[in-house]
């Protein structure tokens, strides 16, 4: 062989591999079942709408209400377009939303191809699924908000379909652009905060000046036309920026996401939870702090247990701990929100406190990720996991006072104490028992022939957020008793020992089973 | 050929290389050794531009790491191959060739299989292949294109006897050919065959001379 440095552009070579590889993909396709399973998907999604803007009720707002939704409702969609900004500036400065082939790392940018060329066409496919989902998210809103505010149906769902996609993209856009620039975690994090405290300054001012703001003055345009509004499309500038920059991606980050998102999506097709919340992890670089924020003292011989979930606790990097805090605080905004006029957002509540407890079984998990050194030890896996449950029960309790702290925010700080207090136990309790649920049914073996099967595949897909929802009903039964008439706190305290009694037999359930 | 200048990569709290500085010349052949997770992989990565220097630099043949001009100049050989599954053998063959601007590759890619004992299964795509057969088809494909470098990772692991005398061979041809090789082995067969060796330990440079001293000798055992 002749050795010769080449200078030959190979972009007509990517072309055509690319069209041959999609030519034998849609070959490859079964049509009938795609066609299948887009049928479905779209019949479980009007489904869903329907429900959920049933279970939200079609009473119309009053004057008042609608006055305060269109002063404060701009700001309120606002300020989530910008910690979608947020979040995907984050991705962004941890080395961006592109998860290539580990082979199109290796062969591809390896080779002598302008790399902005070879990756214009993943990051347009990533800004295109961004636009997806946001316009979807948005017109499901839209179409929410019709049931309730004044203005035309299409109206509704038109504008918060355009704003729900300019925020997929802005999403998408700044994550690729952060990455493209190598703007870093420092400076993504700088620019995130920039971004979410403009937007909350708009909120606690009420007024219209980020351009996140005016995009959610866009979205309410069926009821308030403001000419400014749009304006706030000027977020479109983030994917154009993020397709200019695509070519300064670190191949570094897009080799490590590449081998990290192929696990994620096959975790997410197993109902891996406990795997995708490490391989959540690894994409975010959350390791645990080197050292622990507090060094517990030369311990006491008893309480092992005990002593090494509390060790893993306190080495929880800052960004765990933000994420758990406000998870609390969103359970107690849902729980208000409960109490008030719209009880589905309980599921919200529950599935919040679910998150936070599963970062918070951390100790457990880790004996369920190495089973052999578990099976090892002198105590029986039944009890070992029942000992694990007791750190966390504490670390949630704490949880359980912010969301009452969050509730309290909302008013009623009387009623929020005298509820949540007693709500708060059976509901932690019920969220880590889920927690140990999900990560003590391990998954099922598509390989293996298995008597009950399919009822485990259930239980551990549902299980968990269904016991966790238990766990948050008393606050229903306080709500109906406090319509009623009568006293909440003795509904609340009725309908917390009945959370007891099922929590205390699925805790027996799973150390037999262990 | 290949030149590393003060060649360091250090991550929030480690230093994964430090200081590095060495020079491979065309033509000749340089065994990298080292424990386990001494940096060896992490420099040839550096030098493939994969990664990117936290200070130094490394320049392939007068290009930096990761240019078009670097990378058109430049093969390198993985630990893990890296492979499609919906190409056969002979696709990626000729996906690499044309990437590189090279058109008759056919002849090329025949003899390559012809001498791994892939010819068999140039139509089958990688994906069901055993280790050996997907470091087979990585070699291939290092080879397919034309290069004035080759940077080769643990090459030999997962070879049969006779794939292993198939890679001295084509590793001998491309030096006699000019170009410049990097070969990270434990191996030490591979160290005594030659021109040079390059030694790291904790990240750093311990010993860069030739392949047959005693200090080499001693580093191996």
């Amino acid at each position: 062989m002749r050795l010769r440095p080449t200078s030959g552009d190979g972009s007509r070579a990517l072309g055509d591999l690319r069209r041959a590889r999609r030519r034998r993909a849609y070959g490859e396709m079964d049509w009938s079942d795609a066609l299948y399973k887009v049928y479905v998907t779209a019949i479980l999604s009007a489904l869903g709408v329907s429900l959920i803007s049933g279970w939200l009720g079609g009473r119309a707002v009053t004057p008042g209400e609608l006055a305060t939704a269109v002063q404060r409702g701009p700001a309120l969609v606002g300020l989530v377009v910008a910690v979608a900004i947020a979040a995907g500036l984050r991705s962004g400065g941890r080395g961006g939303p592109l998860a290539l082939e580990a082979a199109d790392v290796q062969l591809v940018l390896l080779a002598p191809v302008p790399r902005g060329a070879a990756l214009r066409l993943p990051a347009a496919r990533q800004l295109r699924f961004g636009a997806f989902v946001g316009a979807v998210s948005g017109m499901t809103a839209g179409n929410l908000a019709a049931q309730r505010l004044p203005g035309p149906y299409a109206a509704w769902v038109a504008w918060g379909g355009l704003a729900g996609l300019v925020t997929g993209l802005a999403w998408t856009g700044s994550a690729l652009a952060a990455s493209g620039f190598r703007l870093g975690r420092r400076w993504a994090g700088a620019l995130a905060a920039v971004a979410v405290g403009w937007s909350m300054a708009d909120l606690a001012r009420s007024t219209a000046t980020s351009p996140a703001t005016l995009l959610g003055r866009l979205s309410m345009s069926a009821v308030d036309v403001v000419p400014r509004a749009p304006v706030g499309l000027v977020l479109l500038l983030l994917p154009v920026a993020g397709l200019v920059s695509v070519g300064g991606t670190s191949l570094e980050a897009a080799r490590r996401q590449a081998g990290l998102v192929t696990e994620l999506r096959f975790a997410v097709t197993m109902q891996d939870v406990r795997t995708v919340i490490l391989l959540r992890r690894q994409l975010a670089a959350e390791g645990p702090r080197r050292r622990p924020w507090v060094r517990l003292p030369a311990g006491r011989r008893s309480w092992p247990v005990w002593r090494r979930d509390w060790q893993g606790i306190l080495r929880w990097p800052a960004a765990r701990i933000l994420r758990v805090v406000l998870l609390g605080a969103g359970a107690g905004l849902a729980a208000a929100g409960a109490w008030r006029d719209t009880p589905a957002l309980i599921v919200a509540a529950a599935a919040a406190l679910l998150l936070a407890a599963l970062d918070s079984v951390e100790g457990m998990a880790q004996d369920a990720d190495h089973a052999i050194r578990r099976d090892t030890l002198p105590v029986g896996p039944g009890r070992l996991v029942s000992l694990h449950l007791a750190a966390p029960s504490v670390v949630m309790l704490g949880v359980a006072a912010v969301a009452i702290g969050g509730a309290s925010a909302l008013g009623g700080a009387t009623t929020a104490l005298s509820v949540g207090a007693l709500v708060a136990v059976p509901a932690v309790l019920a969220a880590v028992c889920g927690a140990a649920l999900s990560i003590e049914t391990g998954p099922v073996d598509p390989y293996r022939v298995e008597l009950f099967a399919g009822a485990r595949l259930a239980i551990r897909s549902v299980g968990p957020l269904v016991l966790a929802v238990v766990g948050v009903l008393p606050l229903l039964d306080a709500r109906a008793a406090a319509n009623a008439g009568r006293a909440p706190a003795a509904s609340a305290a009725s309908g917390a020992f009945a959370v007891l009694l099922v929590v205390a037999a699925v805790g027996a359930w799973l150390r037999r089973e262990r | 050929m290949l030149e590393a200048t003060d060649l360091t990569a250090a991550y929030d709290d480690y230093t994964a290389l430090q200081g590095v500085t060495c020079l491979v010349e065309a033509g000749r052949t340089v065994a990298l050794v080292g424990p386990n997770g001494a940096g060896k992989s992490t420099f040839l990565r550096l030098c493939a531009g994969l990664l990117e220097p936290s200070d130094g630099g490394v320049s392939v043949g007068g290009h930096p790491a990761g240019s078009l001009e670097a990378r058109a100049l430049m093969s390198y050989l993985p630990d893990t191959p890296a492979l499609y599954d919906d190409l056969s053998v002979n696709e990626h063959l000729e996906y690499v060739a044309r990437l590189h601007g090279v058109d008759d590759w056919a002849d090329r890619a025949a003899e390559l299989l012809d001498r791994l004992g892939l010819t068999a299964r140039g139509d089958d795509p990688p994906g069901g292949f055993s280790r050996g057969m997907r470091q087979k088809t990585s070699i291939a494909l290092a080879f397919v294109r034309p290069f004035g470098v080759l940077l080769a990772d643990e090459p030999f692991d997962g070879l049969d006897p006779p794939s292993r005398e198939t890679l001295d061979a084509l590793v001998a041809e491309a030096a006699a050919n000019g170009a410049a090789v990097v070969l990270a082995t434990h191996r030490v067969e591979v160290v005594e065959q030659a021109d040079g060796c390059l030694a790291i330990d904790d990240g750093r440079l311990i010993y860069d001379g030739p392949a047959d001293s005693a200090e080499v000798a001693r580093l191996l055992s």
